[in-house]
């Protein structure tokens, strides 16, 4: 086997031109695949995935390559070289897939790989307004279908506030040390923060549903995350992040109810598998919710630097622990 | 105290002077600003369509709504006055903007801080308020003592704009005759004055904003407050500070607080001053001498982006630093937007550029080797020189095998027997098929010699590719090929045989017609006949 080696090589060399042989990679970093059907589609949010895998190099000991590996089809033979399939579901011009992509990403799952899929729950309520990122506890339809077909015996769990997937690397919110601001500086207005605190994203945690593949969860699906991982090459976050935030006050129980009101309503299913009732006129965005215990809370919209500051930075933080529970899971 | 008695006019003219003097006093819609009452006709009982349980309530109208909000935003309770000026912002309208307009003078901060989103959300979502008196209330709230609030008023700079300097004239008496002119559209003193301070508010986000937004208001920007925010200790309002330099006026003070900042210890404010002194360096000779600083900072980064942006200014960089270029390039993990820039760039620095992109070709990014390839083939005619590119079909990376490929079959001819025979023993398919597209234009002696193996490759489309190649060379013995691919198990391959004879009046034709009468049960004789009969043919 050597003899035949060395003689390739010397054939190669007397020829003066290369043996069109592969080499491996030089090193060895994690690369994520990511499944991008045309390059003819608008990105959303083109700089998200690798400002994430750069910040992952910075912040902690694992090495990516910061390039994601682009493929057109699940059937592409790079995916199962690669433990991370990332899937940006706003990205896709559909969630169609085909009987062998079905199949492929089976073995992918049963072979090890980890897939995670951002905007995999999208409340509907959005619609086809992209970049809006909802806390619904349920996958969105055309996952559940995909899945259905992939591993018909098996169902999207909801993650609890305490799975070690919030801990796997950040824990908690970000202070004003991690939002580089000084600490006497207001990080967010009062109503957001206790609302982000207490309701948003308690401890730092968010809506994920996961499904299980031989006793691990190799699929995570969660409202859009990847709007708040870019940063542009000065180190500022892109794009802006806005914040819908419930607030109540004295008496909304009864005004909401008779307040003037001409447009429809959408359930969404909350983390205890209770349905909220969205109230939302065209052309606006959704005005104010009835909760399943007879509360009725208005939806505020805050934004600005400050807001985006802190998005971003909790996102980055959730994109993180994503990551690395896929390496560590 | 004549601005305040200017302000108190004006005010007095929008509302009654006894609800000025109360804070929650009645709060009402003077006859001066025009509201447009709503129809009554949108008090819903239908419509609400997807609650499957929900009962429907008897709701009011919109203008009910409003009315009611508005009373209650004079309400003795904090948290109603609150409730209802949150109420107020999903109800896009002149009525609510004056009513939460008003609602900014509440003593009490949470219901102001509610009135001014609730504004902002009117704004959103695509009502501006046009009436002068009710933006410039708004604006003059960038003076609020709550912080929240002098927030969302800052944030909210360019939206006002709209209402505040909306074109108007005024009729004035010169020399006995009345003269309508124009109205200067400047800012009222007093607002100026307060717009003015929030670029030192005590609030960094607020300083951030008025500094962003400062030109939509107006407002000069000195050379005295750049200097003094370009020392902020605050990271946001020190980038937006910088932001703001190749846009202002050009001054030695400033010059020597941004040379001052080429030492600052955060590495995105040291690439934000090389961004700054690119911009700058036609207006004052101080910004290109920053860049040559910056080639010796000790941030490969920020050493890289002052030295291609000097270099693409025409100067000489020193090769030293064009290594420590070529150094950063190998080390970064990938391709931002950044590194892509200076990459790009790596070209002005002439000859000595093609050592770095020879280095680069090794990258782990694959983006990065793409690029890398394109720019060093295109230094010295390298398409032309098979040696320069066939490692680039080496790449592992199928999107630069893809790039690389693109390129060739737009500008590479006549290849020779070794060129071709490397190609045909590429590992990867997307090679092959590109060796069997080349036979087209190959020599003929390569061709004839790496025929046969491209004839039998494990690919179905490489065989394909090849068949149609040597359909459109005819070379020798090509009509054998052609007849018996017709027999061939796949479909793809009798295809580019039927095309490859039909393409041939004369024997492809002949031999076409001999096939369908030996192969009549053949699954592409019926294709075959169809397509001779659509040519006159019958046999």
């Amino acid at each position: 086997m050597r003899l035949t080696l060395y003689l390739l090589i010397a054939l190669t060399g007397s020829f003066g031109l290369p043996a069109l042989q592969a080499v491996p990679p030089a090193r060895d970093a994690i690369r994520i695949v990511q499944l991008l059907r045309s390059d003819n589609v608008l990105r959303r949010y083109p700089d998200a995935l690798p400002s994430l895998l750069r910040h992952m190099n910075k912040e902690t000991t694992a090495r990516f390559d910061t390039d994601p590996l682009f493929i057109q089809s699940l059937e592409d033979e790079q995916l199962l070289q690669n433990p991370i399939l990332y899937i940006n579901c706003d990205e896709q011009p559909n969630l169609e897939f085909s009987d062998g992509e079905k199949q492929a990403l089976r073995e992918y799952l049963e072979r090890g790989g980890f897939l995670y899929l951002d905007a995999g729950i999208k409340a509907s309520f959005l619609g086809s307004d992209l970049g809006h990122s909802y806390a619904a506890w349920e996958e969105r339809p055309e996952v559940k279908e995909l899945f259905a077909n992939v591993f018909p015996e098996k169902v999207f769990v909801p993650l609890q506030r305490d799975h070690e997937l919030f801990r796997s690397f950040y824990k908690g919110l970000p202070d004003n040390k991690d939002l580089k601001i000084q600490s006497n500086q207001k990080k967010l207005p009062e109503t957001v923060l206790t609302f982000v605190e207490r309701e948003k994203w308690p401890q730092g945690t968010y809506s994920f549903v996961g499904l299980r593949v031989k006793e691990r969860i190799a699929v995570l699906a969660s409202p859009i995350c990847a709007m708040g991982w870019g940063k542009d090459e000065f180190g500022s976050w892109i794009p802006p992040i806005s914040f819908r935030i419930r607030e109540s006050s004295e008496g909304f129980d009864e005004k909401l109810k008779l307040a003037s009101f001409k447009g429809g309503t959408y359930e969404v299913k909350r983390e205890d598998g209770l349905n909220d009732i969205l109230y939302s006129e065209p052309g606006q965005r959704p005005l104010w919710v009835q909760e399943p215990t007879g509360k009725w809370r208005i939806f505020k919209y805050y934004s600005g630097e400050e807001i985006s500051n802190f998005a971003h930075a909790f996102y980055t933080r959730i994109g993180a622990n994503v990551l690395m529970f896929a390496l560590t899971n | 105290m004549r601005i305040f008695l200017q302000g108190f006019v004006c005010l007095s003219v929008l509302l009654p002077i006894s609800d000025m003097l109360a804070w929650q006093a009645p709060v009402l819609i003077s006859p001066k600003i025009s509201v447009d009452l709503i129809a009554e006709t949108n008090a819903s009982t239908t419509n609400e369509t997807n609650a499957t349980s929900l009962k429907k309530p008897v709701r009011s109208s919109k203008q009910e709504t409003i009315d009611h909000a508005g009373r209650d935003l004079r309400h003795v309770e904090e948290s109603v006055r609150s409730g209802a000026a949150r109420l107020l912002g999903k109800y896009p309208s002149p009525a609510s903007a004056a009513y939460l307009t008003f609602a900014l003078d509440d003593r009490i901060a949470r219901v102001r801080r509610a009135a001014i989103v609730s504004l902002s959300e009117l704004y959103l979502n695509g009502f501006y308020i046009y009436e002068k008196p009710l933006v410039e209330k708004i604006l003059s709230k960038l003076g609020d003592p709550d912080v929240e609030v002098r927030r969302e008023v800052s944030a909210l700079v360019p939206r006002l704009s709209t209402g505040l300097f909306r074109s108007s004239f005024e009729v004035v008496e010169i020399n006995g005759r009345r003269v309508a002119r124009a109205k200067p559209t400047i800012l009222r003193p007093d607002l100026q004055e307060i717009a003015r301070k929030a670029f030192f508010d005590p609030d960094a986000i607020v300083r951030q904003n008025i500094l962003k937004y400062h030109y939509v208001l107006r407002l000069p920007l000195s050379a005295q407050v750049l200097d003094r925010l370009l020392s902020d200790s605050d990271l946001g309002v020190l980038l937006t500070a910088l932001d703001r330099v190749p846009s202002s006026t050009p001054s030695e003070t400033v010059v020597r607080r941004v040379e001052k900042l080429s030492h600052h210890p955060d590495v995105g404010v040291r690439k934000k001053v090389v961004s700054v002194a690119r911009d700058s360096n036609r207006r004052h000779p101080g910004y290109r001498a920053i860049l040559r600083k910056m080639t010796m900072d000790e941030e490969p980064a920020v050493l890289s982006m002052a030295a291609v942006e000097l270099a693409r200014l025409g100067e000489k960089v020193d090769s030293k630093v064009i290594q420590a270029v070529g150094d950063y390039l190998l080390g970064v993990a990938g391709a931002s937007t950044q590194v892509m820039t200076i990459l790009y760039a790596v070209s002005a620095f002439g000859e000595e550029a093609t050592k770095i992109y020879s280095e680069l070709t090794e990258h782990t990014s694959s983006k990065i080797r793409t690029i890398a390839w394109q720019r060093l083939l295109t230094f010295d005619n390298g398409w032309g020189r098979p040696s320069v590119w066939l490692p680039a079909l080496i790449d592992r990376d199928k999107t630069v095998r893809r790039a690389i490929v693109a390129n060739l079959n737009a500008r590479s001819r006549n290849f020779d027997l070794k060129t071709m025979e490397q190609l045909v023993a590429s590992d990867f398919v997307d090679v092959r098929t590109f060796a069997a597209n080349s036979l087209y234009t190959a020599r003929q002696d390569a061709a004839e010699e790496v025929a046969f193996d491209l004839l039998i490759d494990e690919d179905t489309g490489v065989r394909a590719q090849t068949i149609r190649a040597l359909a459109s060379r005819r070379t020798p013995g090509w009509l054998k090929i052609m007849s018996n691919s017709l027999l061939d198990e796949e479909y793809v391959i009798k295809r580019a045989a039927l095309d490859g004879l039909l393409g041939d009046p004369a024997q492809g034709i002949k031999a076409l017609r001999k096939f369908v009468s030996e192969h009549p049960a053949d699954p592409i004789t019926s294709l075959a006949l169809a397509e001779l009969k659509s040519r006159g043919i019958t046999q």
